[in-house]
């Protein structure tokens, strides 16, 4: 419990997180504990991280206007605040995929010759 | 689009934080039910004994949620700013639990905050703030160059002729206005009230040149200005018109008497404006003259200054090039007198290079630096009581740790403490630098700063040191930026991540925590090495001021009254000897005064040297010929100042017009003319140069040297004749020998000089003394705060050495009293200590004299007759130094041996 709040792992995760995040919203409207729950899914638990990594990550993606909030009614009928990804969200996921593309592509090819 | 978006959201994340942190809330709560629910639901259903589970595990999958929720908040961008708050109320709470800590901080701050706020407004002032001039970068001055000529050295700041200036005016292109002026005394008269102060002589084009409108009335006209004598017409100050006319808007077209001539008022400047002189209340055009007798100022007439204004598009480089070749023209045109073949030039650079002399400048920056040293020397101070306090606060930082604090949170709040403090310190520090900027103001070092540049404008006296918004700036930047420098260090070494080993802590052994003083070891062996330094460039000022002080300046300045007269107009210059005579004769009279004497070239004034002939030789060779300063004196001046007969005798009452020509020559003159000779009845003669006066002298007496330009400079050669024998007007200081205190005949002469030419008042009245004294202004200044910048920072590290002394004292207690149990003896444990203390001196001591040798060196010109790396001082320095620690470490020494070995176990 009482550990070192924030580890080099997560600092790692950082970007990555917010591009599943983003890739995430791309599908449809979502609320934080969904988000969470799609992302732990898709990975396999792989990229599991502190579930509550998420909220500053949202925040930061709402305050550089990639997402935008709405507090909705949720199936259980008590409100949740639903994200929505912008027009500039979606550029910016198209922009860090290809990034992340290139990257891998580079890995790859090292990878192959070692 | 995006940038609205986001511009929305974080509007409203600053606008309503608290709607904004309970939407953070409501959201992570319904994250957790919906989570623990699952939970709950995966793992058997909907059961309430898994509930409590259930939620343990959510939560514990969640995160840390005070953390998560504070760095959400951080996210929109303005959260800090609330952060900033909430860790400003904190620390404001911390400090007023320890109001004694607090005001030593505060204090320490203070004192170096503000000490560099008031040496910052100097340099502010003198070196800094731009001229007050309309678009001052392209002012320019402009000045005429010679080469060096036999002992001359070069220069290149030669004041301009009128019509030499004219010839360059009539053929550049790369000035949009040009002016020149040149600064004089004035007697001005108006009804009953007579004043004697600073004008300026100048042409049409000063105002416009440097952007100035009258406020009142008009500027000289080109007329006025250009043509000699084109009109008796003036400009008065705001500040005469205030003085004299009651700010009377019916002044225009009166008339003001102007060393006894009248001249028509046409305008008056705006409020501030004192011209580039700095004080200047009057301005006359420069061709008009108020001796009916005077011709228009010839081509070798050089007393006039220029300024110009870059035209469009010009570079300072390209009027340079431009000027450097009309220079080369005009000395075409006015080839130089002394037909040696020396070939004059020109050149210009921008005003703002002229504003100080260089000097001064070096000086200041001297001081600047120093002061700053002071300011380091307090933040290690004030850094060590933060590290003591923080591991004060050790149990406190590693709860709130525990809890969820994050390490930059928490360094943010240590900073905000210490920038707290800086900015408390800034300030507190406001008054002693508002002290200090007066104090500084009111030394009146106008002669002083302006050194003997001849092109170094006034317009910066001493006067315009103040604190201005930008030294408030200053103060703030400052107080902030050293929160940081000393709070840092501090704020990470608290928050090292060590957390059970700090929560386990009941204050048992001590072992660990001496890892905290590693640091406070270097910062005090830092403190000491800063010091060194200050204490050596303190340490050869001063002694070179002792220097100067002791220095024989040939002459005894004690009990002498100095003053000038201004001339009567009336008086034709062959009548002049009368007037003086007279003058000399009536004040040798009055009581209480021992003698009077008078010359035109007094100690401490610059007066420019003659190239002389020795008649016992073939001429020199151009350029070889020897220079003598030249002094016209009553022959009783080398008396009244007691300058001793060396040989022969001295000028007398048989020294008249008709008889031939006497003079006297200096020791120096004497030794280096003649070397191993009789000098009494050589013949020397005035060089080719033009002039009157100096035919062929012959020599009858050998007199002391003088020093003639201050401290610093060695006796030249000199020579005295008799002002009677050329019967010519000179402009004389007169001299007055007392019995008592000089200035009680300050009243007499006036009234005695008064009665004799009413209206032409004596002016300029000073103890010889206070003329000694104030040549030496400058290096006292300079002497006086590198030395009490010193004094604090030797006080200061002081201190910092009994701060970390006793604060180890008091860690080491049980270390200690077992010491003792085991049999060290009072004298073995304090012996211990104040080796500790010796050897942190002796480190710190051995870094600061190693600086001190590399950087004394730009003390330049502070120092006098004192090498850079005097051994004697550095060795003083030594002592003094060790003395202090040995004393601040023999405190908690003697608190050590007190220690009783069984209470120190005990405890």
């Amino acid at each position: 419990m009482a550990r070192a709040p924030r580890s080099p792992r997560t600092e790692l995760l950082r970007g990555t997180l917010d591009l599943l995040i983003l890739q995430t919203l791309s599908l449809r409207p979502l609320h934080g504990y969904g988000i969470a729950q799609h992302i732990a899914r898709l990975s396999n638990d792989a990229l599991s991280v502190e579930q509550g990594s998420l909220y500053p990550a949202l925040e930061r993606l709402q305050a550089r206007g990639w997402v935008t909030s709405k507090w909705l009614p949720s199936p259980t009928g008590r409100r949740a605040r639903y994200y929505t990804i912008t027009r500039a969200g979606l550029r910016q996921l198209g922009e860090e995929i290809s990034a992340l593309d290139a990257v891998v592509l580079a890995i790859n090819r090292v990878l192959r010759r070692a | 689009m995006s940038f609205f978006d986001a511009l929305k959201f974080r509007l409203r994340a600053i606008t309503r934080p608290d709607a904004h942190a309970r939407e953070l809330d409501e959201e992570m709560d319904f994250h957790l039910d919906r989570d623990a629910a699952q939970l709950a639901h995966d793992a058997n259903g909907p059961a309430d004994a898994n509930e409590d589970e259930a939620r343990y595990a959510a939560r514990r999958r969640f995160g840390n949620r005070t953390y998560l929720a504070e760095e959400t908040r951080r996210m929109s961008g303005l959260g800090w700013l609330e952060l900033l708050g909430q860790d400003l109320r904190f620390a404001v709470r911390t400090f007023r639990r320890t109001p004694g800590f607090t005001a030593i901080a505060v204090l320490t701050l203070a004192l170096g905050i503000g000490a560099n706020t008031a040496i910052f407004s100097a340099v502010d002032a003198l070196l800094l703030r731009p001229l007050p001039f309309r678009d001052p970068g392209r002012l320019m001055s402009v000045s005429l160059t010679v080469p060096r000529r036999g002992n001359f050295p070069p220069r290149d700041n030669v004041n301009w002729s009128w019509p030499k200036f004219e010839a360059l005016r009539g053929m550049q292109h790369v000035f949009a206005q040009t002016t020149l002026w040149y600064p004089e005394p004035f007697t001005i008269r108006h009804g009953d009230q007579t004043l004697r102060d600073q004008g300026e002589y100048t042409d049409d084009g000063y105002l416009t040149t440097l952007g100035v409108r009258p406020a009142l009335g008009r500027n000289f006209t080109a007329d006025e200005a250009t043509h000699y004598n084109g009109g008796h017409v003036a400009l008065i100050s705001d500040a005469l018109w205030q003085r004299l006319y009651d700010a009377d808007r019916r002044v225009l077209g009166q008339t003001v008497l102007v060393n006894g001539m009248p001249y028509t008022i046409v305008g008056v400047t705006p409020p501030g404006f004192q011209g580039l002189s700095g004080q200047a209340l009057l301005w006359l055009p420069a061709l008009t003259s108020s001796n009916p007798r005077a011709e228009p100022p010839g081509p070798y007439d050089h007393r006039f200054l220029a300024i110009a204004r870059l035209a469009d598009g010009v570079s300072p480089e390209q009027a340079a090039a431009v000027v450097a070749t009309l220079g080369a023209r005009i000395d075409a045109a006015y080839p130089d007198q002394n037909g040696q073949g020396w070939h004059w030039g020109a050149t210009t650079k921008p005003l703002d290079q002229a504003r100080v002399d260089p000097q001064v400048r070096s000086t200041l920056l001297v001081l600047f630096g120093a002061v700053g040293l002071v300011l380091l020397i307090a933040c290690a101070n004030v850094a060590n009581l933060f590290l003591a306090r923080a591991s004060g606060r050790r149990k406190e930082i590693a709860v709130r740790i525990a809890l969820g604090a994050g390490r930059r949170r928490l360094v943010e709040q240590l900073l905000a403490e210490s920038v707290l403090l800086g900015v408390a310190g800034g300030v507190v520090g406001l008054g002693l630098a508002w002290a200090g900027a007066r104090g500084l103001a009111s030394l009146q070092l106008s002669a002083a700063l302006q050194g003997n540049g001849g092109a170094v404008i006034g317009t910066l006296g001493s006067q315009a040191i103040r604190l201005d918004p930008w030294a408030l700036l200053f103060t703030l930047v400052l107080g902030v930026v050293t929160g940081i420098v000393f709070g840092l260090v501090p704020a990470l070494q608290a928050t090292r991540p060590s957390l059970t080993e700090d929560l386990k802590d009941d204050g048992g052994p001590a072992s660990r925590r001496f890892g905290g003083l590693g640091s406070r070891n270097v910062l005090v062996a830092a403190e000491i090495a800063l010091a060194v330094v200050l204490l050596a460039g303190a340490g050869l000022v001063l002694r070179s001021l002792g220097r100067r002080m002791g220095v024989d300046l040939g002459f005894d300045a004690g009990h002498t009254l100095t003053f000038r007269v201004n001339r009567a107009p009336e008086w034709a210059p062959d009548s002049i000897t009368r007037f003086y005579d007279v003058a000399i004769q009536r004040l040798a009279e009055l009581p209480g005064v021992t003698s009077a004497g008078m010359t035109d070239c007094p100690p401490l004034v610059q007066c420019a040297g003659t190239l002389i002939n020795l008649m016992d030789r073939p001429a020199a060779a151009p350029g070889t010929e020897p220079l003598a300063g030249v002094h016209w004196i009553t022959p009783g001046w080398t008396t009244v100042e007691r300058i001793p007969l060396l040989r022969g005798r001295l000028l007398d009452e048989r020294d008249r017009v008709g008889t031939p020509m006497a003079v006297l020559v200096s020791q120096t003159a004497a030794r280096r003319w003649w070397p191993g000779q009789d000098p009494i009845g050589k013949v020397i003669g005035q060089s080719r140069t033009a002039g009157g006066g100096l035919d062929s002298a012959y020599v009858v007496g050998v007199v002391g040297d003088v020093r003639y330009q201050g401290v610093d400079s060695l006796p030249g050669a000199d020579v005295y004749l008799s002002y009677y024998q050329v019967p010519f007007y000179f402009r004389m200081m007169l001299f007055v020998r007392t019995r008592g205190d000089p200035l009680a005949l300050a009243g007499p002469a006036r009234t005695t000089m008064a009665r004799w030419a009413p209206g032409f008042p004596v002016y300029d009245v000073r103890t010889m003394e206070d003329r000694v004294g104030q040549s030496l202004a400058y290096s006292r200044l300079g002497a006086l705060l590198l030395g009490l910048f010193a004094a604090v920072a030797l006080g200061l590290a002081a201190i910092g050495t009994y701060g970390v002394i006793a604060y180890s004292v008091a860690q080491r207690t049980r270390e200690i009293g077992i010491r003792v149990a085991l049999g060290a003896s009072a004298g073995d444990v304090a012996g211990m200590v104040v080796r500790r203390g010796l050897a942190l001196g002796a480190i710190g001591g051995g870094a600061g004299l190693v600086v001190a040798l590399g950087v004394t060196r730009v003390l330049g010109s502070l120092l006098y007759e004192v090498a850079p790396r005097d051994p004697a001082t550095l060795a003083a320095i030594i002592v003094l130094l060790g003395l202090v620690v040995l004393l601040a470490s023999w405190i908690p020494a003697r608190r050590a041996a007190s220690v009783p070995a069984v209470e120190a176990l005990k405890s």
